[in-house]
């Protein structure tokens, strides 16, 4: 059984890294929503998962903030988000979906090979998914940068959030409740803000491209 | 070693075409229709082995060889996986790169007799095919090589042999997410959905059928026989590779029988999956299959280079 543990770790890191690689693969609004909320179940059972192999009671709490905060809060204000602004579908995004996926591709073997000398010298039996956890955020920064409606890049901006948070449990077993609830809190605020910009964009073009922001220069 | 081979062939060949009975029971099932038994694949084959061969005068020797050569190569993988047996010490057959290559090699012939009557359909069902098989058998390849390189050995006994004896890399990501690109290969090359509709004739939409809509009679039965040949090996790769428990490792009786029973009820699990999936999507646009296997190929290149810099 105490096999097994790093092989579980190793498997819910590459559900967190899949449903990051998600948003880059579907036009539909709703499933990137879904994608996140998978994603934020993957690392909360990695996380539970580090807690009960290195005997941590912390990261319990921390699994389940994150199931109620990320999982289910954050989800709930995603779709009110998203039927207030009506966008079903993601807008040609600025680089077509297979060399999006190329490029996830890349950037997950980049993340293996920069991570390489890390993984050699940790000793953790969790060591195995740290690479994975880089490139979920590579990934995530990716669709920030190449979607354009302004709803996918909040949601590439929490997945983001997610692989700091996957990153933080297989390299450090967490950080202290403390920190963690500081992190919750700061992702909360930031998703606040951004919901209110997407809000206001909305209303000031009637869409959320943040292309048409370039109007206002004009 | 051949009485091995002999012994997956003649399985391969006795269970594929209830293997699409069954599939096509199922979704009838799923769309309350009554449905035809699972059997009526063999009273099919049964009678368009009776009819004459009509062919085209256009039609060259390409076009009257091809399916035998597609029927004898896909009859050929279906001997070199590990079906039932994968006996130790044995190293001669069952190497994943023949598997690969002996595919393609009937997706060509069947592509080339589908330009070669001239009709228009052909031609079409034909550069579609070439479109999707340029896609799937390299995800196919290195979806499998990531199971290939834990275990040392492109030998696909091999493979078995390892995940037998650490059962715990089965959970490891290379075997997962080379099961989930290995599987959504299946789909594709096997013409179902979401890539392909196996149960229509719309001329649109169809990529295998529309390759196959000039032949007749025998020649028919031998082109669906190994499209269902080809589904079983699927199947049978999917469920052995990644589930490999029940394999014999060696040849005595009730091993074999124990491995007969294993991958029936694999295959079929396996096969009821496919039905439900098929039930619940949507056939994709032609213009967004290369999406969908594009993701499949990041998916095995993710397996493989998680199998190679993970270890």
């Amino acid at each position: 059984m105490e096999a097994a543990f790093p092989q579980l770790c190793i498997l819910g890191a590459s559900a967190v890294l899949l449903a990051a690689i998600i948003p880059l693969w579907r036009r539909h609004v709703p499933a990137y929503i879904v994608a996140f909320q998978w994603q934020s179940f993957a690392l909360a059972f990695v996380t539970a998962l580090v807690g009960y192999m290195a005997h941590i009671r912390e990261l319990y709490i921390v699994a389940a903030l994150i199931v109620a905060i990320r999982g289910m809060l954050f989800v709930r204000l995603l779709r009110k988000l998203q039927a207030r602004v009506g966008e079903i579908t993601e807008l040609k995004p600025l680089v077509n979906i297979p060399t999006s996926l190329l490029i996830a591709a890349t950037l997950v073997v980049i993340a293996y090979a920069a991570t390489r000398p890390a993984v050699l010298v940790a000793s953790s039996p969790t060591r195995g998914a740290m690479p994975l956890a880089i490139a979920v955020i590579l990934v995530s920064m990716f669709t920030v940068a190449s979607r354009k409606t302004a709803i996918g890049q909040v949601i590439g901006f929490l997945m983001l959030e997610n692989g700091i948070a996957l990153l933080s449990a297989v390299a450090s077993y967490g950080v202290p409740l403390t920190v963690e609830l500081g992190l919750f809190l700061d992702a909360l605020l930031g998703f606040l803000v951004m919901q209110i910009l997407v809000f206001h964009i909305h209303d000031a073009f009637d869409t959320t491209d943040v292309e048409q922001l370039s109007r206002l220069k004009h | 070693m051949v009485v091995t081979a002999f012994l997956h062939g003649l399985v391969a060949l006795l269970v594929a075409p209830a293997l699409v009975g069954l599939i096509r029971w199922v979704k009838a099932r799923l769309q309350s229709r009554r449905g035809a038994a699972p059997w009526q694949p063999y009273r099919e084959l049964a009678k368009l082995l009776r009819k004459e061969r009509v062919v085209s005068q256009h039609a060259s020797w390409v076009f009257r060889v091809t399916p035998y050569i597609l029927f004898g190569t896909t009859l050929v993988v279906s001997c070199l996986i590990p079906t039932v047996l994968a006996p130790t010490g044995v190293q001669v057959f069952g190497d994943l790169i023949a598997v690969v290559y002996l595919l393609i090699l009937g997706t060509f012939w069947l592509a080339l007799a589908g330009l070669d009557p001239g009709s228009a359909f052909g031609g079409m069902g034909s550069s579609r095919e070439m479109t999707v098989a340029a896609l799937t058998e390299p995800t196919m390849a290195i979806a499998i090589f990531a199971l290939a390189l834990p275990a040392g050995s492109t030998d696909l006994g091999q493979i078995v042999r390892r995940t037998l004896e650490m059962p715990t890399s089965a959970l490891g990501p290379g075997h997962v997410l080379a099961f989930a690109a290995l599987f959504i290969v299946t789909l594709a090359e096997s013409g179902r959905l979401p890539v392909d509709n196996p149960s229509t004739h719309l001329e649109l939409t169809m990529i295998h059928e529309a390759m196959v809509l000039e032949y007749s009679g025998p020649y028919l039965a031998l082109v669906e026989w190994a499209s269902a040949l080809k589904l079983f090996v699927f199947c049978v790769l999917l469920a052995n590779l990644f589930v490999p428990w029940g394999v014999a490792l060696s040849a005595n009786p009730t091993a074999i029988v124990v491995g007969i029973a294993a991958v029936l009820l694999k295959v079929a699990v396996i096969a009821v999956a496919l039905a439900v999936f098929e039930t619940r999507v949507a056939k994709l646009r032609l213009f967004r299959v290369p999406e969908l296997l594009s993701a499949s190929f990041v998916l095995s290149v993710v397996a493989v280079v998680s199998a190679f810099l993970g270890r």
